[in-house]
């Protein structure tokens, strides 16, 4: 049964991250199984309105003003007019929000739910329970699902974190990984270097990556193995404490440090390298590692998070996340590949290809669609009476006064007066291109 | 691909579910094992706190509500012109000598006695000599202000006093710079009120001995009962000479301060939970000062 799907965020294309990629690939998987699907977004400097990507994936820059950290300023009502016309105008019956930072997307999923549409939401990311900030945004992540059907975490540590923040049954939230193109991550060991050992390092330099611990690697490893190269590909806050431990360990020749790159060149970056390194403090899922996997590279990571779950032992090498602990694991890799028994590349991106695909991520996205379509629609008493229930009646009152805003407008602009967009056709858009060109 | 994969779908599982993600295919997206939230710690680094711990802790506050009152006991006094001001400063300076000798005794000496005494000797020199030149002007800076609007601003002052100030618990809050110009700024706005500026020169001396100086010695003499009923006791003495239904209300204020917040606290403790799991974000140390070394 082919659905019609509304994915909403606030991040998206042209920003770029784990989120944006998941929610395109994913898109056009669905749109390749012969779902409808848009994006909803907000708009990126000029980039406002109605824009079409790939395979007729139609995507809706809302005119929202950007408030803080790339999302919009949840004021819960004034967007609602034009989401609501979207959500008309496409016909959606399932709404998809992505990433609980994203306002934008909590903001749709309430409105979705008002309107009697299914709402799917997927949690990207882990958050810990011990400082304020994390008391109140697990709070508002509790609120907001409240109007969601079913949760969908990237790794069974995700589950198990969203569960204890938001509060859904367990059987509510299933687990559906992130996948890798892994065509476009393929091996090429004739890049890696003859003489040296490259280690590569890809990921924004934000303390939660662990940069403090690359810095102390780097400063360890630089004077102990004169055969060892770092490649660091990324930008970020902490950059100049790189740059400075390279200065002053005089390491400029073998600590290369390449800033932000395109995500179309890190397959160039990661091919080049033997052993691929990640320090991050917390993480969810980890595309990098399985990317640098799907190249054929050794990966040492910390174990945090979601890590432990995503590559088979023999694939990666799973450190604490400390300095001593990391060096053991990188000079394990590196015995491992003297003696000749590390996995050969090309063996190594087979496992990996067949363990994680889009198409299977689809699929499986699929099947919670199925799932929430059958869901009973909730009364509206009964959906007031959750936000009782759960000890937040004041938003009760913000969800009433959106019912309201939704009921006026039903009466102000009936749906019957909004036009029904037409489908996207891909055959009919290719016979229209052809002559264009030829001409 | 014929897969039975996904939620709500009733499989027969073959395999053991492990916590991995490559691996599962059996079981439903949604299917919860047993093994669910068992790597969830709760209460890990959890510290109960003890009555006495405590009583001694909110005695901190008692301690500084203390010496605001009775700072405020003698700024009355001089007010009402009822006590003399040399009087005052003698005494003053007696206590004030008695402590600081009593201090000294306590510091261990790298450079001998001598050095420091006369380190000291030359700060009090310095500090009275400034204070006496300049108690005119601070006497008549805020002088042309109603008497109404200083004493609310005093009240308030040595409000923000007591809520910044550092009871030895780290909170976001804390700042002494902050409680220490207050309570200052506060004696200033009454020095103005006084009859003479010899009555400011000692209420402002006074007040730095009381909020600067005590408190220094007061964290050298540690925390005690017997310490604690002692101030308590006499500020009492001193409130009650000046008014009655003012030391009621204190009583009842410090019993409140003293005994109800500390049993409550106690009573909530139960209700302390932290969880701990694999989501936390790991602790590393800053590397910031890596290439100092």
């Amino acid at each position: 049964m082919p659905h019609q799907v509304c994915m909403v965020s606030d991040f998206f294309y042209p920003n770029v991250g784990g989120v944006e990629e998941h929610i395109f690939n994913l898109s056009q998987c669905l749109l390749r199984r012969g779902h409808k699907v848009i994006i909803v977004t907000h708009s990126y400097n000029d980039r406002v309105g109605v824009r079409y990507m790939t395979n007729g994936l139609k995507v809706y820059y809302l005119p929202i003003r950007v408030f803080y950290n790339q999302c919009v300023l949840p004021t819960m009502i004034c967007s609602l007019p034009i989401i609501r016309y979207i959500f008309i105008r496409e016909q959606i019956t399932i709404v998809h929000g992505h990433s609980a930072f994203s306002a934008l997307a909590h903001e749709a999923m309430l409105i979705g739910h008002l309107m009697n549409l299914r709402c799917v939401f997927t949690d990207h990311s882990l958050f810990g329970f011990a400082d304020t900030s994390a008391v109140i945004t697990n709070r508002f992540l509790q609120i907001s699902l409240f109007s969601c059907n079913h949760c969908i975490c990237v790794s069974h540590t995700g589950k198990e974190n969203t569960v204890l923040r938001a509060r859904v049954e367990s059987n509510r939230v299933s687990v559906i990984p992130n996948a890798v193109d892994t065509k476009a991550f393929s091996p090429d060991p004739r890049n890696r270097s003859e003489d040296y050992v490259t280690i590569v390092i890809v990921g924004r330099l934000v303390y939660r990556k662990g940069v403090d611990l690359m810095a102390q690697i780097i400063k360890e490893f630089g004077p102990k193995y004169p055969n060892v190269k770092f490649i660091v590909c990324g930008d970020g806050p902490k950059r100049w404490l790189l740059d400075e431990v390279r200065e002053r360990c005089g390491l400029q020749d073998r600590v290369e440090l390449l800033g932000a790159l395109e995500h179309s060149q890190i397959r160039n970056v990661l091919t080049r390298g033997h052993i691929f390194l990640n320090t991050s403090l917390t993480e969810a899922y980890c595309m990098a590692i399985v990317e640098a996997a799907s190249c054929g590279l050794q990966v040492v990571s910390t174990r945090v998070g979601g890590i432990p779950e995503v590559l088979p032992p023999q694939l990666i090498y799973l450190t604490e996340p400390d300095v001593p602990s990391l060096v053991e694991g990188l000079e394990k890799a590196m015995e491992d590949l003297a003696r000749g028994c590390a996995v050969d590349p090309f063996e190594c991106h087979r496992q990996v290809s067949s363990l994680y695909n889009w198409n299977d991520v689809s699929q499986r996205t699929e099947v919670v669609y199925d799932i929430v379509t059958k869901d009973e629609s909730k009364p509206l008493g009964e959906q007031l009476q959750c936000y009782i229930n759960g000890g937040v009646l004041p938003f009760m009152l913000v969800v009433a006064l959106c019912h309201l805003i939704l009921k006026t407008l039903d009466w102000l602009v009936p749906s019957k007066t909004i036009d029904i967009a037409k489908n996207f056709d891909q055959k009919t858009f290719k016979v229209q291109q052809v002559p264009k060109k030829l001409s | 691909m014929g897969r039975s994969k996904g939620p709500g779908r009733s499989t027969q599982p073959k395999q053991k579910w492990r916590k991995i993600l490559y691996g599962n295919r059996e079981y439903p997206d949604n299917y919860t094992d047993s093994s669910f939230l068992q790597e969830m710690r709760k209460n890990v680094h959890i510290y109960h706190v003890s009555f006495h711990e405590a009583f001694l802790g909110a005695g901190r506050v008692t301690n500084a509500l203390c010496i605001v009152v009775l700072f405020c006991v003698v700024f009355a006094y001089l007010y009402k012109q009822s006590l003399d001001p040399y009087t005052v400063f003698v005494y003053n300076c007696a206590g004030t000598a008695m402590g600081y000798l009593w201090y000294r005794c306590q510091t261990i000496f790298e450079d001998g006695y001598w050095n420091y005494f006369l380190r000291d000797m030359r700060m009090v020199v310095i500090f009275l000599a400034v204070g006496f030149a300049l108690s005119p002007i601070l006497k008549t800076l805020t002088e042309t202000i109603s008497t109404d609007t200083i004493y609310a601003m005093t009240v308030f002052m040595m409000f923000i006093h007591l809520v910044f100030k550092d009871y030895g618990v780290s909170a976001g809050i804390v700042s002494s710079s902050l409680s220490f110009n207050a309570a200052i700024f506060g004696s200033i706005c009454l020095a103005s009120r006084l009859a003479s500026s010899f009555h400011a020169f000692v209420l402002l001396s006074l007040s730095v001995e009381a909020f600067v100086l005590l408190p220094v010695l007061m964290v050298k003499l540690g925390q005690s009962v017997t310490l604690l009923v002692l101030i308590i006791s006499v500020t009492i003495t001193a409130l009650w000479s000046l008014s009655s239904s003012m030391t009621v209300f204190f009583i009842l204020f410090i019993c409140f301060v003293n005994v109800v917040c500390p049993f409550w606290f106690l009573k909530w403790q139960v209700y302390k939970e932290n969880i701990y799991g694999p989501w936390d974000e790991a602790t590393v140390e800053d590397a910031d000062n890596i290439c100092l070394e």
